[in-house]
């Protein structure tokens, strides 16, 4: 591996920032956006103003799901709750305090976090539909709470908002100027949406959508990324719900705190495209219009009209396009788009930050198991596994199938916490440490590939590799150059823009060993990454570790592949039944009487006079 | 005394209409994996069939009963083969929205037919209320407790004896396994979610003499379906019976000791609780968090 030197370019000078709208994207994007304030103005039209200003409102809320439902991948059926705690927030405020709305959407916004973060917690351990039921039972308490409580909302009964007239106020005579802040929220709820696609926090979350295990061997705390998302979500979400309120000036908990709304603000991100930033949008101006007109033309004839197209809609676009619309075309609309004057740009490659320096003396111990039991109910895994692994060494861990290697990785990584004994790797400051988590593991220097591989399908290898990458390189532009430098080690540079669920196994077992790289890991664990390896790749692998090793890495690999794990090899340990029957130099272990019976039985021992 | 005996008569009726609504959609997420948000919509639209063949017919919705069971077989048919089928290698949220989907038209749709009126079989013979004492239940109550004992221990014995029900077992547990031996899986999933749907019709005729059908009765009780589905621990039948009988008596008794229109406030709390700490169900009897 050739070390590279850092060039320092200023990612975001305000002169760059302008010169991107010279890009086709760039400037396509806006003109499409300022469509939303020029069609309803130029007309004039009061009730294009409205349908708008809908539009504008519902996008945004839509969006501002995405990033909890799309990016992070937690289907939230209760989002309304947010967007009701900002109304009701906001228009208390102004009724108790004359506070300027200005300033309660804020409050209503960090209220709305905090009931975010409070429900998120708990709830995010739940799988699928059981987080779905989860957030619509708290959307449900909420409701029934603000209907019970009714001295304090105003009950079924409804709240009206006080209406002074007047920017301070934000209630207008001109209904020009709602069209205004609704479109300012929708700028801002899409650029946050932008910068979180396009950031660590983005990768991450989806990340931790496509496999949670992966994600923590990353480095990933699972549980803080979604929280993230959940408040930038929830303050978002409120925004729109403070300003709504302003404009519909009348707040009850039945639309306040609607299921159904719910529902239709996720069904816009689905029909656009989940998980993308233009696909809410798309969504919404796509199906909004339509329920306004029909109901601005037929009136109340088209009660439920609306509601059973949208429906109906959402049924057919999971049967037939389940990637919703940008999801599906956008790759293509974004190729011809680059054909306009100014296209056809590739980002500037970057050279790769230099390696993190290994330090410490070679051979002092790097990672300490002491007395390591794990029992899984009656069955013991692991029992008194006492090993000291050294700096720089590469120890091959062997053992008949069923003999608890596999749960010993877990164990020195975080994965399982042992029923009794202690696991310590050297911290940063060289004192010895014991994290307690998988992500603690990684971010201590303890990197882990998957025997099962664990790629996140839907990234591309590049993408998968920066995720690993990510953990020393926040910066996008560098772990990108990063990954792209693992990828020419590993040998996945020619399937870099592959998704990752299309590479077959063996490209899979390296992108598990490149994802691990790229955290740049003081110890590497590698479990069984020969199988599934032609004979020249395990060569290959071979080599690949061994210079991993050269840079001062140290390496614990399992490996059922005799040939290459005695040759690489500094040390061996054979585990059968749980424990440890003979450990040392490769040539001595393979000649040990209890080794050749662990693998063959004591009747080969016997038959051949051992 | 008096009053808490009564409000425990009060509840156990009560949790035999939600056991009823329960089982059918234990099973369906028992077999097939997936969560049916569309099941109080199976509900809604039998309650209208009952009433619509009470108003042409003057059919008794116990005698509507059989007709009812069958359409809903047959709706239960078509959803499975015609939208969870293609979806079953899906992910989970495109599974959720499809459900969910299915709900909102299916709701909106008797919102266009039917308007948000309320309609009432009227069954002065069901509705009319027996005295045991200072007691009393409706009959429509006792043949609801009785139908949803029988229907369980039914549903039970046709899971242990039959060579279908034991596909269906061997299909939940391994679809993989039961597709090596034999058993045409994808068939077993259609049946399962029209058996699922079938118990749906069964409570809407028994239900129908109670409770005016509008178009979001359906929303409101299959809220509670899940509350007791997650209480019995999502696959057992039995654990959804009992899920049913405890939150019908947390129904009566918070509705009278802590306020009418906090109960749901009551029960969503437990559903949240038992989701965020015992995810296999109140009595272990499932797996929540798979």
């Amino acid at each position: 591996m050739t070390q590279h030197t850092v060039t320092a370019t200023p990612a975001t000078s305000p002169l760059r920032l302008i010169a991107q709208i010279t890009r086709p994207q760039v400037y396509v994007s806006l003109l499409a956006l300022s469509l939303i304030l020029l069609i309803p103005l130029g007309s004039g039209s009061p009730f294009l103003i409205h349908v708008f200003v809908t539009i504008c409102v519902f996008a945004a809320l839509s969006t501002a799901w995405n990033i909890v439902g799309g990016f992070a991948g937690q289907l939230s059926l209760g989002h309304m709750m947010f967007y009701g705690i900002g109304a009701y927030t906001t228009a208390l405020l102004i009724q108790h305090f004359s506070l300027t709305p200005w300033i309660g959407m804020w409050i209503g916004a960090i209220l709305a976090a905090l009931v975010g973060v409070v429900i998120g917690y708990p709830s995010f351990r739940l799988r699928g539909p059981f987080f779905s039921l989860s957030t619509i039972a708290f959307l449900e308490v909420i409701r029934l709470l603000a209907i019970h409580f009714n001295g304090f909302t105003g009950g079924s009964a409804g709240l009206i908002v006080p209406l002074k007239i007047g920017w301070a106020w934000m209630v207008f005579s001109d209904k020009a100027n709602y069209l205004y802040i609704a479109f300012g929220l929708l700028l801002v709820t899409i650029a946050v949406s932008l910068i979180i696609s396009k950031s660590r926090l983005g990768y991450y979350l989806i990340a931790v959508r496509e496999r949670e295990e992966a994600a923590l061997a990353a480095g990933i705390d699972n549980t803080k990324v979604k929280l993230q998302a959940v408040i930038i979500s929830a303050m978002l979400t409120a925004f729109v719900g403070s300003f709504h309120a302003m404009y519909l000036t009348f707040l009850e908990p039945a639309t306040m705190f609607s299921l159904g709304t719910s529902i239709e603000v996720a069904m816009f991100s689905l029909i656009g495209g989940l998980g993308t930033v233009a696909g809410p949008l798309l969504g919404t101006v796509l199906v909004v219009p339509l329920a306004e007109l029909a109901r601005g033309w037929l009136g109340a004839s088209a009660n439920g009209l609306h509601g059973f197209v949208y429906g109906t809609v959402l049924v057919l676009i999971t049967l037939t396009l389940p990637a919703g619309l940008v999801g599906t075309f956008g790759p293509m609309v974004g190729r011809l788009v680059d054909k306009l004057p100014g296209g056809g740009r590739r980002p500037e490659e970057r050279a790769a930050p230099a390696l993190r320096k290994l330090e410490g003396p070679k051979g002092e111990p790097i990672l300490v198991t002491k007395d390591l039991v794990m029992k899984f109910g009656g069955l013991t895994a692991t029992e008194d596994v006492s090993i000291t692994l050294r700096r720089a060494e590469i120890l091959g861990i062997i053992g008949p199938n069923g003999a608890g290697k596999t749960t010993l990785f877990n164990l020195i990584s975080g994965f399982l916490k042992p029923t009794s004994g202690t696991v310590a790797v050297v911290g940063p400051k060289g004192a010895m440490i014991s994290p307690t988590t998988p992500d603690g593991f990684a971010r201590a220097g303890v990197g882990r590939t998957f025997q099962i591989v664990q790629p996140f399908g839907r990234l591309t290898v590049l993408e998968n590799i920066m995720i690993g990458a990510f953990l020393r390189h926040p910066g996008v532009q560098d772990a990108r150059a990063v990954a792209l430098r693992v990828a020419q080690t590993v040998g996945l540079f020619d399937v870099k823009d592959v998704e990752a669920r299309n590479l077959p196994i063996g490209g899979l077992k390296r992108l598990e060993v490149a994802r691990t790289l790229a955290s740049e890991p003081e110890i590497l664990l590698l479990d069984e990454v020969m199988a599934g390896q032609n004979q020249k790749d395990t060569m290959g692998m071979v080599e690949l570790i061994r210079s991993i090793r050269d840079t001062g890495v140290t390496v614990i690999a399992i490996e059922h592949n005799m040939h290459a794990i005695m040759s690489l090899s500094d040390r061996i340990v054979v585990i059968d039944s749980g424990r440890v029957i003979a450990e040392g130099d490769p040539n001595e272990v393979v000649r040990n009487r209890k080794v050749i019976e662990a693998y063959l039985g004591e009747d080969y021992v016997d038959a051949q006079g051992l | 005394m008096e009053v808490f005996l009564q409000l425990l008569i009060n509840g156990i009726m009560l949790g035999s209409m939600y056991a009823i609504i329960s089982v059918g959609l234990t099973l369906i997420f028992g077999v097939v994996r997936v969560v049916n948000f569309a099941h109080g919509e199976l509900l809604m639209v039998g309650m209208y069939a009952v009433y619509l063949l009470f108003l042409k017919f003057g059919i008794h919705p116990y005698i509507a009963a059989l007709p009812v069971v069958v359409l809903l077989f047959l709706i239960g048919v078509l959803i499975q083969r015609f939208i969870i089928q293609p979806l079953l290698n899906a992910d989970e949220h495109i599974q959720i929205f499809a459900t969910v989907g299915l709900s909102t038209a299916l709701v909106n749709l008797a919102l266009m037919v039917f308007g948000a009126d309320l309609y009432s079989v009227n069954a002065p013979d069901v509705r009319r209320s027996l005295e045991f004492g200072s007691f009393r239940v409706l009959i429509g109550q006792i043949v609801m407790l009785g139908s949803a004992i029988a229907l369980v221990i039914g549903l039970h014995a046709f899971m242990q004896k039959t060579t279908l029900g034991r596909a269906i077992r061997a299909t939940a547990q391994n679809r993989n396994a039961a597709l090596l031996m034999g058993v045409k899986v994808d068939r077993i999933y259609v049946i399962s979610f029209g058996l699922g749907a079938a118990c749906v019709g069964l409570a809407s005729a028994l239900i129908s003499p109670l409770f005016p059908a509008t178009p979001t009765v359906g929303t409101y009780f299959v809220l509670t379906a899940f509350v007791v589905v997650v209480l019995g621990g999502m696959r057992s039948m039995y654990g959804a019976f009992f899920g049913a009988m405890i939150i019908g008596l947390v129904d009566s008794l918070s509705a009278y000791y802590i306020a009418p229109d906090l109960k749901e406030v009551v029960y969503f709390a437990i559903f949240i609780l038992i989701l965020i700490f015992k995810p296999t169900g109140l009595f272990g009897l499932g797996r929540g968090t798979e």
